[in-house]
């Protein structure tokens, strides 16, 4: 039977797995049977996804929290980093192994904060606090080459779909390109300072190009965050995506949110047909997917959800994955009188989106 | 104030003037009368300062003074030794944990408020019992109770952001002469300086005749405005004649670069000037520590901004021989939650939190008090903002249980009447 057509308009959540610590990282799997999150246990979870109740599992290896997940492409290799610069390399198929294949000590001076695989997974590519892009050979972890040119961290990363350009998108709302192909030489600047924020009484910079995403031809590359931060404490700002026109390097558009969430987008995924979808945060509240056609700056579609960090794009490119925020009952401020008897932490929300209309009998 | 006998120190803001030592000397304690130890005791107290710096939001004490590793609901930094043995600080604190020893931390505040609109007040003016009236802020209570320590010089100096002026309302009941110089950036007040045109006997003349005026205004108008305004006028004429404070021309390149080019850097530099020029009171006040969102972020980028100008101070206030006498106190109206928010913030958390305290009789190298495994609550004895009142104003030598305050013919205690002084932190 020929499943129906993808249409973001008409996404509904026909999966979830509650966790009861937070997750602020989550993947699929290359075969999309298996999801790897990650977060505060500092625990790398694994969920089998092909039964009927997802079969739990967790590595444990980093000493902090989790900061970044990557799949290798082909071979049965998941990448984890963490805010202390280790990345550890797991075979998550492997069910009797529960030690990493191999480690990099320090892979940053700090929070390695985005892991990126190159298509054909030979190299993987780690940068953040240290804003020095590194990549280190997949098969045992050594370091290949190192490049500089940004002037704070770094927090994303993504690759073209044709595996010839590396993007990496810094604090200050600086995107630089490398030509892949030509020994990773720094190509150009696009400008992305939109996404920062200096106020005169700041302590510190807000915002940054938290998120990129190339579509699926390559022609285009979406840079999220948020403009306009009113403040370094509550960090209140416009969810706010710019759409690079790839070949001249100019924005194209800048796309915004109609709801109330006021923190960046931390993830962004491009769809099939075109359709880009990112995910917010807000405080005490809930947050939104927000779905955009590349040229309209209101959004196409948003779902209301909790805040979440991380959307995963499933091979089938019909269903997101979103590592969602899920209340314990004792955020804000002060302890109530039932925290004296159970303090509860937060925990996390694992949704699977689908990506099209809701059959009838489910 | 500098120990006269130090030598170590050569900066120009250090050299005792003479008339810090009349000040010491003055009203009716004579030299030959020294070696009585209740007018020495007098005397000792003449010497204390204080020097308040206040992390205004709330700094967490998860990413700084109390990181508990691998407890439930610790921040993703590392803890890192400090030079007190077993003892541990967070990464963001690499300057503060290398002179640990020279400091002392309280782990278990519990306090009431965890609002700040309502908290700062309360914190900051002790939160003593309520008896219907307007208690000062703490740099008001000591410049009260202790008086200038430089008859030359405003008690009460607040150093912040933004504007500058006088602050008359941190004074509450004992009224505007009591209240803050507030240097706007810990610059000098404007208009510092007298313009050339003017004499010093036309500025003189103006002087007698502007007193005029407010007596004449005074004597059928309320009095209050009308002592601010006089107030803050004679601070700004005692500053006028030493202008050399704010001379930074006269700042040390390399205590520039020690305490960081950062508004709080160079707000404690100057903190640091001010109380070697003889001011009681010092306030440095930093905004926007109130992280409810991208905590870690900005805990990241904001704490290194504290840790290495306190760092600078304390090792500066111990090699010139004044942390004996010049009590640090490094705080916020409250910690943070352990819980981690939906936009990865902490917010308020009033139930469990640090602080850091130094010199002037607190202890060194002490850490009073735990948290249980999570941080979440006090484990043993927690200390409200009453103790931490009674702990200061007892190792400025003011006794808190026999002092009170007079205000209209009522005797009212200086600090929370059923609270007492922190023992342990105090030497």
């Amino acid at each position: 039977m020929k499943p129906p057509p993808l249409d973001a308009t008409a996404v509904w959540i026909s999966r979830e797995i509650k966790f009861p610590r937070q997750l602020f990282r989550a993947r699929f799997s290359p075969d999309g049977h298996t999801i790897a999150a990650g977060g505060q246990d500092r625990l790398v979870h694994l969920w089998d996804l092909r039964g009927e109740e997802p079969l739990h599992r967790s590595l444990n290896g980093h000493e902090t929290w989790l900061s970044s997940l990557a799949f290798h492409p082909t071979a049965p290799r998941l990448f984890t980093a963490d805010y202390q610069g280790v990345i550890h390399c797991w075979n998550y198929l492997d069910e009797n192994s529960s030690k990493p294949i191999w480690t990099i000590p320090s892979a940053d001076r700090d929070n390695v904060r985005s892991l990126v695989v190159t298509p054909d997974g030979r190299h993987l590519i780690s940068a953040g606090d240290d804003a020095i892009i590194k990549f280190w050979r997949t098969d045992n972890g050594k370091e290949f080459i190192r490049l500089e040119g940004h002037h704070d961290c770094i927090f994303s990363l993504a690759v073209s779909p044709d595996g010839k350009h590396l993007v990496s998108g810094d604090l200050l709302g600086t995107i630089r390109q490398w030509d892949l192909a030509d020994g990773s030489k720094f190509v150009r600047v696009l400008d992305a300072s939109l996404l920062h924020t200096r106020g005169e009484q700041f302590l510190a910079d807000v915002g940054g190009v938290r998120s990129l995403a190339f579509n699926a031809e390559g022609t285009l590359l979406a840079a999220g965050g948020m403009k306009d931060a009113k403040s370094n404490a509550f960090c209140p700002g416009k969810p706010t995506v710019l759409v690079f026109d790839w070949l001249n390097g100019k924005i194209r558009s800048e796309l915004r949110i109609k709801g109330k969430s006021d923190g960046p987008l931390n993830s962004l995924c491009f769809l099939s047909n075109g359709t880009l979808a990112g995910h917010t945060e807000i405080l005490h509240a809930n947050s939104e997917l927000v779905f955009w056609k590349i040229d309209q700056p209101d959004p196409l579609h948003s779902l209301v959800n909790p805040s979440a960090y991380e959307l995963s794009l499933h091979p089938d490119g019909r269903q997101l994955l979103a590592a969602c925020y899920l209340s314990g009952g004792s955020s804000g401020n002060g302890a109530r009188k039932r925290d004296r008897e159970k303090y509860i932490s937060n925990g996390s929300t694992l949704r699977v989106f689908s990506l099209y209309r809701q059959p009838a009998d489910t | 104030m500098p120990h006269p006998g130090s030598t170590s120190c050569q900066s120009p803001f250090h050299a005792l003037s003479r008339r810090r030592v009349l000040g010491l000397l003055g009203g009716s304690i004579g030299f030959g009368s020294l070696v009585q130890p209740a007018i020495a005791r007098e005397i000792a107290k003449k010497n204390k300062q204080v020097c308040l710096i206040w992390l205004d939001g709330g700094i967490s004490q998860f990413e700084s003074w109390h990181p508990l590793p691998g407890s439930q609901f610790a921040g993703p930094f590392r803890s890192i030794p400090t030079s007190i043995p077993g003892i541990h600080f967070s990464e963001l604190l690499p300057h503060t944990a290398r002179i640990a020893h020279k400091i002392s931390i309280i782990r278990s505040m519990c306090t009431k408020d965890p609002n700040h609109s309502t908290g700062v007040p309360r914190i900051q003016r002790g939160d003593p019992i309520d008896r219907g009236v307007d208690y000062p802020y703490l740099g008001s209570a000591v410049a009260k109770l202790l008086g200038p320590a430089d008859p030359e010089l405003p008690p009460y100096v607040w150093i912040k952001p933004g504007n500058g002026g006088f602050i008359a309302r941190e004074a509450g009941f004992l009224g505007a002469e009591y209240g803050a110089l507030a240097l706007g950036d810990g610059k000098a007040p404007i208009h510092i300086h007298r313009p050339e045109s003017i004499s010093a006997q036309q500025d003189e003349a103006r002087q007698i005749l502007r007193e005029r005026a407010n007596q004449r205004f005074k004597s059928y108008r309320g009095s209050s405005e009308i002592d601010a305004y006089e107030t803050s006028y004679r601070m700004a004429r005692q500053l006028m004649a030493r202008k050399d404070i704010f001379d930074d021309t006269r700042i040390d390149p390399g205590d520039r670069e020690r305490y960081g080019s950062h508004p709080l850097g160079r707000h404690i530099l100057r903190a640091r000037h001010l109380l070697e020029s003889g001011v009681r009171f010092v306030k440095v006040n930093s905004y926007h520590w109130d992280t409810h969102s991208d905590n870690f972020n900005m805990s990241q980028r904001l704490i290194p901004q504290i840790d290495q100008p306190f760092a600078a101070l304390i090792d500066d206030l111990d090699e010139r021989g004044m942390l004996d006498d010049v009590l640090v106190v490094l705080m916020s109206e409250f910690g943070r939650t352990p819980i981690i928010n939906s936009r990865l913030g902490r917010d308020h958390w009033p139930d469990c939190w640090s602080l850091a305290l130094a010199g002037c009789g607190i202890r060194r190298g002490a850490i009073v008090g735990n948290s249980d495994r999570d941080g979440v609550f006090v484990d043993g004895t927690g200390y409200d903002i009453g103790d931490l009142f009674h702990t200061i104003f007892s190792v400025l030598g003011i006794d808190p249980r026999r002092k009170k305050y007079g205000h209209k013919g009522q005797k009212l205690a200086i600090a929370h009447d059923e609270c007492g002084p922190i023992r342990e932190v105090m030497t």
